[in-house]
Formats: structure tokens, sequence, C-alpha cells
């Protein structure tokens, strides 16, 4: 009795996930595959189209546009993101560092608040006219920018926002990162007369490696999934500046033009799987 | 641990990290401070603050014009109800997986590695469908189901119970425990610590939660507080008339403070717990 029990517990215990997965998960996957195949629009009857969808899309320059945004947000965040995030990871690991908890508090409470509140304050804060860094920029006698309302720097005010939402957490990411770094390889670089400049790229990039390519894998994915913050702030626009892909998925939905979405989200996954893997790939070349 | 050692390295280093503090806390700082301003002032003069002027006015008007007690009470039912669905269920799958054998045990955890890879947008449009069909669109179901029991939870779990010794278990059983009953009364006391970090990623998890929300609940009824603030900044854009925008500027600062204030203070409440659950959280990917 007591060991039937014990065989059955376990299945009893992963059930509730089992049923969410297959009901929320599985089911649904299987029903976009098809979708993306039909013509549907939410009502009456689908109508096969075969392949039309993809070649719709592939060829369509609104696709290619989007990807392209989204690659321009990606330049515009990772690299900056990551040389910034190991620069202040590797001052905040200082053993003698004063301040230190006071940082690390800081520089967290812009991940913590809601993405939505940040970035309703964002259009506020980077109002053409009204706006309080326009207002900042002529206290130093320079002219205002047509931050959302320029196609030039939309895109630069977007990736501002998601770079101050999220550096706090990839140095977090880092810091664990460093915090396993052997400390007696710095006491012998020391001894060799090296300088700290030099011992930060000759030991602590290389040894971060796993962990910033972990970091890069994240907000890629992060990057090209991004919607709120176009959606919230701009629109997609002007001119389609800021349409990201997340973004452009997203208004098949509200055209219900399902079937292309459908196809739309698989291109997408397969584009982002790709990348992750590419970047996978970089880390395990060097290892 | 690297040292900075020469005095001008280390002002040098405060000078720059300070520099960041100002700019990560700003926004904030100025969003909260300007909700508090007469509403023609937050766009005449941006960058002053006059504590002899501070006013409710803002907050009072934005109470007035948006539901925002409804986007409260909405954000709070799918908080309590999916929460406590994944603070139950994803630890007892977790426990599972981490102190039992049984056959199929791979392919199950196969597919919780499979929803942790899975980008959330993929499956936006065809769960849409899926509540059409049960007819759950603009209902607390769409909004808790889907995603309840998170993959992440229970990968993070079952390495924390990994680390429970079974010698624990087996003593439980030997005192004539049942199985639900080691879970119950062995288990989760030990790794109370975990849970807390998952208690406080969760929840910043479903307050923030906007991309499903506004998909699937977008009806005034059933708005979450994120969805709300969203269309309110909509508002905003399209109306760009002098008078008229200080007056929605002001609601809009006001309806942000007071959808930011609720997670700083848990922040500043329990900030070891948030850096471990934010750290534990990192591995989703």
């Amino acid at each position: 009795m007591r060991g039937a029990r014990r065989r059955l517990a376990p299945y009893v215990f992963v059930l509730p996930f089992v049923v969410v997965f297959l009901v929320f998960s599985v089911y649904p996957l299987i029903f976009t595959a098809r979708l993306s195949f039909t013509n549907w629009r939410g009502t009456g009857a689908a109508e096969w189209v075969g392949w039309d969808n993809y070649t719709y899309l592939l060829t369509n320059p609104a696709f290619w546009n989007s990807l392209g945004n989204s690659g321009v947000l990606w330049l515009l965040i990772v690299p900056v993101q990551i040389a910034l995030g190991v620069l202040v990871a590797v001052l905040l690991n200082s053993a003698t560092l004063r301040l230190r908890g006071l940082y690390r508090v800081a520089f967290i409470v812009p991940f913590v608040t809601p993405l939505v509140a940040v970035a309703q304050i964002w259009v506020v804060l980077f109002d053409q006219g009204y706006g309080a860094v326009n207002a900042l920029l002529g206290v130093f006698g320079l002219p205002d920018v047509g931050w959302l309302t320029t196609s030039t720097w939309a895109k630069p005010t977007l990736a501002l926002l998601f770079l101050w939402k999220t550096t706090g957490f990839i140095v977090i990411i880092l810091l664990s990162g460093l915090q396993s770094i052997n400390g007696s390889l710095y006491e012998a670089a020391e001894l060799d007369g090296a300088s700290k400049p030099r011992q930060l790229v000759s030991i602590t990039v290389p040894l971060l490696r796993r962990t910033i390519m972990f970091a890069v894998v994240l907000q890629t994915l992060a990057v090209f999934q991004m919607f709120a913050e176009p959606f919230v702030v701009t629109q997609g626009g002007p001119y389609n500046s800021t349409t990201t892909a997340g973004y452009y998925l997203y208004n098949h939905i509200t055209r219900a033009d399902l079937g292309t979405g459908a196809a739309n989200s698989f291109l997408l996954v397969i584009l982002v799987m790709a990348l992750s893997l590419f970047f996978v790939r970089l880390l395990r070349a060097k290892d | 641990m690297t040292d900075i050692t020469t005095p001008s390295r280390r002002i040098g280093s405060h000078v720059f990290l300070m520099v960041l503090l100002v700019a990560f806390l700003a926004p904030v700082v100025w969003a909260l401070l300007s909700a508090l301003k007469p509403a023609n002032d937050i766009i005449r003069a941006p960058l002053t603050f006059d504590p002899s002027t501070v006013t409710l006015d803002n907050y009072i008007a934005m109470f007035r014009d948006v539901p925002i007690g409804q986007g409260f009470v909405n954000t709070g039912i799918v908080l309590v109800a999916k929460g406590a669905i994944t603070m139950f269920f994803a630890p007892l799958a977790a426990f599972a997986f981490a102190k039992y054998r049984f056959v199929g045990k791979n392919v199950i955890f196969g597919a919780v590695l499979v929803t942790l890879m899975l980008p959330t947008i993929v499956l936006i449009i065809p769960l849409l469908l899926q509540m059409k069909e049960f007819g759950w669109v603009n209902t607390y179901q769409a909004l808790i189901l889907p995603g309840s029991v998170d993959a992440f939870a229970i990968f993070w779990m079952r390495q924390v119970i990994s680390a429970v010794p079974d010698e624990l278990l087996d003593a439980a059983r030997v005192d004539g425990s049942g199985e639900f009953g080691i879970f119950w009364r062995v288990v989760v006391p030990v790794i109370r610590p975990g849970l807390a970090g998952l208690a406080v990623l969760t929840t910043m998890n479903i307050y923030n939660d906007f991309v499903w929300p506004v998909v699937v609940a977008s009806s005034d009824r059933m708005a979450t507080l994120q969805v709300m603030l969203s269309t309110l900044a909509q508002n905003i854009t399209g109306n760009r008339i002098g008078a008229d925008y200080a007056t929605v500027t002001g609601e809009l600062l006001a309806a942000s403070s007071v959808a930011l204030i609720p997670l700083l203070v848990l922040f500043i409440l329990l900030q070891r717990h948030f850096i471990n659950g934010i750290l534990a959280g990192s591995v989703k990917g």
C-alpha cells in the first residue's frame, strides 16, 4: 500500500503542470502550425493557402523593415549594455569600494519598476516641446531634439529606455559571474606588474566570457520580442521607424490577419532560436 | 576581488558610479515629484520643484477620470490567484522531479524546458484564439490560467529542493508521514528562503505583465493596471493641445506614480529576496 502510494505520488505532483502544458502550450502550438497555412481571419471558414503566408511575409518590405528595426535596436543596446555592465560590475566587485550596497540597490530600481509606467514617463520626459530632457538641453544652450517625432531619434530614445530598464539586471548577472573568478589570478598579475586596466582585459573579460554570452543571448531574445516600449511610447512610428519585430507581429492581430500572424510567429521564433544558437556556438568555439 | 588602489582612481570610479546612480534614479524621482506639482508647472518648468506649491490635484483628477481602482482590483485578483497556483503547484512538481524516480520523468521535465525556452510571442495568437473558442476573452480565467504553474518556477525550485538531504525525507517516512506530508511538513519549511525569492519574482512578473493582458483583456472592466496605464499614454500622444496636454500629463504622472509605488515599497522592504529572485530569474531564457 505504502509502496504503491510512493510510486503514484510523483505523477500526482506533476499533474497540474502537465495539464497546463498540454492545454495552454501544446494544443495552441499545433493550432498555430495549421493556422499559418490558412487565411483565417478569426471568423468563418478557414481556407488552406499553402505557403502563401510565408512567401507573403518574406517578400514584404514591411516584414524586413521590422526585423531591420529590431536589428538596429540590438546594435544600439547590446554592445553598450555589455560594456557598461562589465565596467560597473568590476567596480562594484571591489573589496574596498564604499557605498556598494547603495549603488547596488539604486541600479536595480529601474528593473523592479513596471515597464508600462516607465514608458509613460518616457513619453512625458522626451516630449519635444514640454519635456524635461529638452529643457535640460536648453540650460546648456543646446537646441530642441524631436526625440519621439523624428525617425532618426525615435530608435535611440527607445534604446535608452531599454538600457535604463535592464542594465542593472545585467550588472547583477555579471557580478555573480565575477564572484566565481579566483582571486589569486589577480595577485599573480599584480606581482608581474600588470596594471588594473590590463588585468580587466587579460583576466576578467576572458574568464567572464560565459556569463557575458549568457547575457547576450538573454538580451537578444528580449530585444527581438520588444513590444511594450513601441506600443506605449511611439506606436511603431514615426514612419514605422520603431515598428519592432514584436510590434509588427501584434499588428497582424489587430487587423485580424491571423494566418499571417501565425506564420510571422514561426519565422520570428526560428530567427530568435538561430541567433541564440549562433551566440552559444560563438561561446563554445573559444572554449 | 580587484582592489581600487590609487586615490585618483577611487575618486574616478565614485564619480562614474554616482553619475549612473543619478541617471538610474532620476526618471522615477522626477515623476514622483512632478506628479505633486500644479499641472501647468510640469510642462512650463519641468526642471524645478517648489515645495510651497505641492498639490494633490493631479491625483484627485486622475482618480476621478481613470478607473484605476478597478485596475488595482483586477491586477490584485490575478496576482493572488495566479500567484497562489504557481507558489503551490510549481514547488510540488519540483519536489517530484528532485526527489522521485518515475517512468516518464525525463520526458515531462523536457516539457518544462521547452516551455522555458519558448518565446512568449509565439503563443499569443493561438492562445487568443483558444480563449475565443472557450468564450474566455475578457475574463479572469484567461488572465490567470495560461502561464500558471510557471515552468521557470519549477526549474528553479527543483534546484533548491535537490539540496534538501534525503535523510530528512526518509526520517519523516519512518515516522509514518505520507508523501504529501513530507512535502508540506519537511520540504516546505526547509526551502522557505527560496520560496521567499520565488514569491518576490512571481509578484513582480505578474504585476508587470503586459503583452498577454493587453491582447486578451483590454475591455475597460477587465483591464489590469498595466493595460489601463498603456491606453492613458496613447491619449496623451494623440492629444497635444496646450492646456489639455498639461492636465493629461499631470494625470499620467499621477497614475504612473501610483503604479510604481507598491513595487518600490516592496523592493525597499525585501531587497535581498528581490536580488536573489532576479538572479535566479536570470536563468530564464
